[in-house]
């Protein structure tokens, strides 16, 4: 294979509306996660533009980038990238503090994200004596932490066990319950399934989009 | 961002430990090195001024190693001390003696002979200064180390034979009394020295005719400054040299300070660069180590600014608590380096090679923060250019 | 006759030579350039600081004086005369005898280890002579046993933070090595064989660093002695890199190299292959 630029996403146009639910599905290496990468303002497009909420990010700084994912943006990664050395809470405070939140404010609202995702009573482990699917459940609290509209994950349960990944997809479905806009990347067909909207990806572009 | 910089380095407690006591080692050195490079200078200078005396006045120029002495320091006295811009004059001469140990042996001393002044260059510690006007019982006084070891106390006799020219002499011995202890600022550890008047010291030495002096010790009149009296000295006797003791020390400076100056320059350099090299290699590495959570950061909306920040604070955290423990450690070492300089002949006790001034804590501090700063520059560019969506995927991949 | 304290140069002169041809003399390079003198010149010399009694000498040519490091940076400006021309010069008409005294003899013997016999030999015709054995220690060596002890006190420092620098280089060695250990350890290799396989790398690491070391020293010695030659302007040699200088280094550091890996290593190896697994 000639070496050269690898077209990750090509003639793509898409649109998500606020409250949607949506699964981006497809093999390995067919764009999603840099599809995905677009829209959470990680990496900017060669051609074409990124509208978030009517604004196009493609004109922003990178500070401005910055502050869009953290204030409007929860990113869940599929390795979860918990800082392993602070405690379940200090993981869930850390963008808040970032976003200038006071402490006692922080406090509270990582309390409830904890508890929203079950793990109240682990507050202050660290992510090396949580198991795979509760590190997970943090990161998805962190990622929750500073109320964003768009919730994306990227192989959430790509190091999870079905059933750990399932409860997972339960979390997530619960997430869009409560308002929240939700895009997940995956190559398990069997979660896909169960978001409301889903695109399988193939050689960069969209090849097919199904609702329920 | 403090804390989580803490955080972050003790994540890895071992490296960070020894990140400090690295630094603490070099930056002990250099504080030692700041010290030793204006140490000699500030002491010598305290030295040059202890005894009150700002102008110093000789034959020939002050670096020559081998001074001829001042002819007719009589006329030269009087000339110099006529002068408004002075306050006193003092001419010196030096010699040696022999005197008898208490075991018998013969035991050699340093011999001091001042001419008549309202200030001298020793301080009395006990008892009186040599009274000109004695008579027919000439007078000196003692270091401590004579005193102590010929159990001399004032009152007591002490019978010296004349050991001041170049070749062997059989000047006849005299007798003195003792009436007082007196420290002497140039005195190295070991030295015995005594001081008499300058017709005593010419007596011993068999130069009752002579009137020549080794050096003539000036005050300067108050508001004048030493500058103006050296002027109006080498105004009215051209012959002369005259320096004030900012003159001397400048020219020590030059030549006899000058190996310390250099290695203080040379060392001080190689452990700010040792610093440098420790610290941006275990951040580069740290870096290296982190960069998909630096990338998963950026992701969740940590700024550049923020991340690269990060990285400085954990430079600035490892060389400022280095820095901090590099201080008792210094003053330790530079105990332990003046001992071994003390041991130099002829080096007065009262001279600091290490003596401390507080500007080289702020040098150092200076120094240390620089250190930081660009210890932590390529990190810093590692983290700013990192790209975070290939960053993320590479992780994924491998 | 006294030490002669100054040669007071008086003043130069490069018109015709006078009728007698004035005696030669030797000037060190410093002086003539100080001076701006010539090959050529006759100078006026006089020992008295006030320039009493000067008398004519005809520089013959220069020479480089040899370099006392006891006075560095004060300039060598110095002559050398045949020695008849500088009693004359110097001695003191009022003493007879300064016309027939010098400082010190030197003498070369036809072979050096009767030195201590010859000296006792003299000392007992000639009593009241100070011999000296140029090879033997004395006071003035004093000085640079201090400096050599100053220079070792700051080398014991400089080893201290190199091991510390170099434990932390081992352990982030170590660090990113754990899994490819934790991997060697469960595919069955013993602790043993892992640990001579840590102990040749650092034997390795510790010797070509230390020799690159003495590389590097060699080649910057040359550098260290030309820039304080000439800051200087001496002759002296301030930085000499010797063989037994150079095993010293390598003694040192092969072993503290050593050290530091199997230092940093030892954690390592104490844990199980399951332990260093588990991320």
């Amino acid at each position: 294979m000639p070496a050269g630029p690898v077209v990750a996403v090509r003639d793509l146009s898409l649109r998500i509306e606020p409250g949607e639910f949506v699964s981006i599905c497809g093999p390995s290496g067919c764009g999603k996660s840099t599809l995905l990468h677009i829209l959470g303002c990680v990496d900017t497009p060669t051609e074409g533009r990124l509208l978030v909420e009517g604004a196009d990010v493609g004109t922003l700084g990178d500070a401005e980038r910055s502050a869009i994912r953290l204030s409007r943006i929860g990113f869940v990664f599929q390795r979860f990238f918990l800082l392993p050395m602070l405690t379940a809470a200090e993981n869930v405070e850390l963008p808040q503090a970032e976003a200038g939140a006071p402490r006692d404010q922080r406090r509270r609202r990582t309390a409830e994200l904890l508890d929203y995702v079950g793990l109240g009573r682990r507050a202050h482990h660290r992510p090396s004596q949580l198991s795979g699917g509760e590190a997970q459940r943090v990161a998805i609290a962190r990622a929750l932490a500073n109320r964003p509209r768009l919730l994306l994950a990227d192989e959430p349960t790509g190091e999870l066990d079905q059933a750990t990944g399932q409860q997972i997809v339960g979390l997530f479905e619960r997430v869009h319950a409560d308002g929240t806009t939700v895009v997940v990347v995956t190559h398990d067909l069997a979660i896909a399934a169960r978001t409301p909207r889903m695109l399988a990806m193939r050689d960069g572009r969209i090849d097919e989009e199904a609702s329920r | 961002m403090w804390t989580f910089a803490l955080r972050s380095l003790a994540r890895q407690p071992g490296r960070a430990i020894l990140g400090v006591l690295g630094v603490a080692a070099v930056g002990a050195l250099l504080f030692d090195m700041l010290l030793l490079s204006r140490g000699l200078l500030v002491s010598f200078r305290a030295l040059l001024d202890s005894a009150g005396f700002d102008v110093r006045v000789i034959a020939a120029d002050v670096t020559v190693a081998a001074r001829p002495r001042l002819d007719g320091s009589a006329s030269a006295v009087a000339a110099i001390r006529s002068l408004p811009e002075v306050e006193d004059v003092v001419p010196l001469a030096f010699g040696g003696a022999r005197t008898d140990g208490r075991d018998g042996a013969p035991l050699e001393l340093f011999l001091l002979g001042a001419g008549p002044a309202r200030r001298q260059p020793w301080i009395i510690l006990q008892g009186r200064a040599p009274d000109p006007a004695a008579g027919a019982a000439p007078e000196l006084i003692v270091n401590r180390n004579l005193a102590d070891r010929l159990g001399l106390h004032d009152g007591q006799e002490l019978i010296l034979r004349g050991d001041c020219g170049h070749e062997p002499a059989a000047t006849p011995p005299v007798r003195f009394r003792v009436t007082g202890r007196a420290s002497f600022p140039f005195d190295d550890p070991r030295a015995l020295t005594a001081a008499t008047t300058m017709d005593e010291l010419r007596r011993v030495c068999g130069t009752e005719d002579g009137d020549d002096a080794d050096i003539l010790l000036v005050a300067s009149r108050e508001g004048q400054g030493p500058m103006a009296a050296v002027q109006a000295i080498r105004a009215r006797r051209p012959d002369l040299h005259a320096y004030s003791n900012e003159e001397v020390v400048a020219r020590f400076q030059q030549v006899g300070f000058s190996y310390f100056r250099q290695i203080s320059t040379v060392l001080s350099s190689i452990t700010l660069f040792f610093g440098f090299l420790l610290i941006t290699v275990l951040l580069t590495v740290s870096v290296n180590q982190r960069f998909a959570e630096i990338a998963a950061l950026r992701a969740l909306g940590f700024t550049r600014r923020r991340v690269i920040l990060d990285v400085l604070a954990q430079s600035v955290i490892l060389v400022g608590a280095g820095g901090l423990v590099s201080l008792p450690l210094g003053f330790l070492l530079a105990r332990r380096l003046e001992a071994i300089l003390h041991a130099m002949p002829e080096i007065p006790a009262a001279m600091r090679f290490f003596a401390f001034e507080p500007r080289a804590l702020g040098v150092h501090a200076l120094l240390l923060m620089v250190t930081a700063v660009l210890a932590a520059a390529y990190p810093m560019r590692l983290v700013a250019r990192l790209p975070i969506a290939a960053t993320l995927r590479t992780e994924v991949v491998t | 006759m006294g030490p002669l304290t100054a040669l007071l140069l008086i003043a130069t002169s490069t018109a015709a030579a006078p009728r007698a041809t004035p005696p030669a003399i030797l000037v060190s390079r410093q002086l003539l350039e100080a001076e701006h003198l010539e090959v050529g010149d006759v100078v006026l010399l006089s020992a008295d600081p006030k320039g009493g009694q000067p008398r004519p000498f005809r520089i013959a040519g220069t020479y480089e004086p040899v370099p006392d490091p006891a006075h560095l940076g004060a300039p060598a400006l110095e002559a050398r005369l045949h020695l008849p021309d500088l009693v004359a010069l110097a001695a003191d008409p009022a003493d007879p005898a300064s016309a027939d005294s010098v400082q010190s003899i030197n003498v070369t013997l036809a072979d050096r280890k009767e030195a201590p016999a010859f000296m006792r030999e003299l000392d007992a015709r000639v009593p009241g002579l100070l011999l000296r054995e140029t090879a033997a220690a004395d006071d003035r060596d004093v000085t640079f046993v201090v400096l050599d002890r100053f220079h070792l006190a700051i080398a014991i420092v400089t080893v201290v933070a190199s091991s510390i620098f170099l434990l932390a280089l081992m352990v982030m060695l170590v660090d990113e090595r754990r899994e490819m250990v934790a991997i060697l350890r469960l595919i069955g290799l013993r602790r043993r064989r892992i640990f001579l396989q840590v102990l040749a790398e650092g034997l390795v690491i510790a010797l070509a660093g230390a020799l690159f070391g003495v590389v590097l020293a060699v080649a910057l010695e040359g550098g260290f002695n030309r820039f304080f030659q000439w800051r200087y302007d001496t002759a002296l040699v301030f930085v000499r890199v010797t063989p037994a200088i150079a095993s010293r280094a390598v003694a040192v550091a092969v072993p503290l190299g050593i050290l530091a890996s199997v230092a940093a290593s030892w954690g390592l190896l104490r844990q199980g292959a399951l332990s260093l697994a588990r991320r």
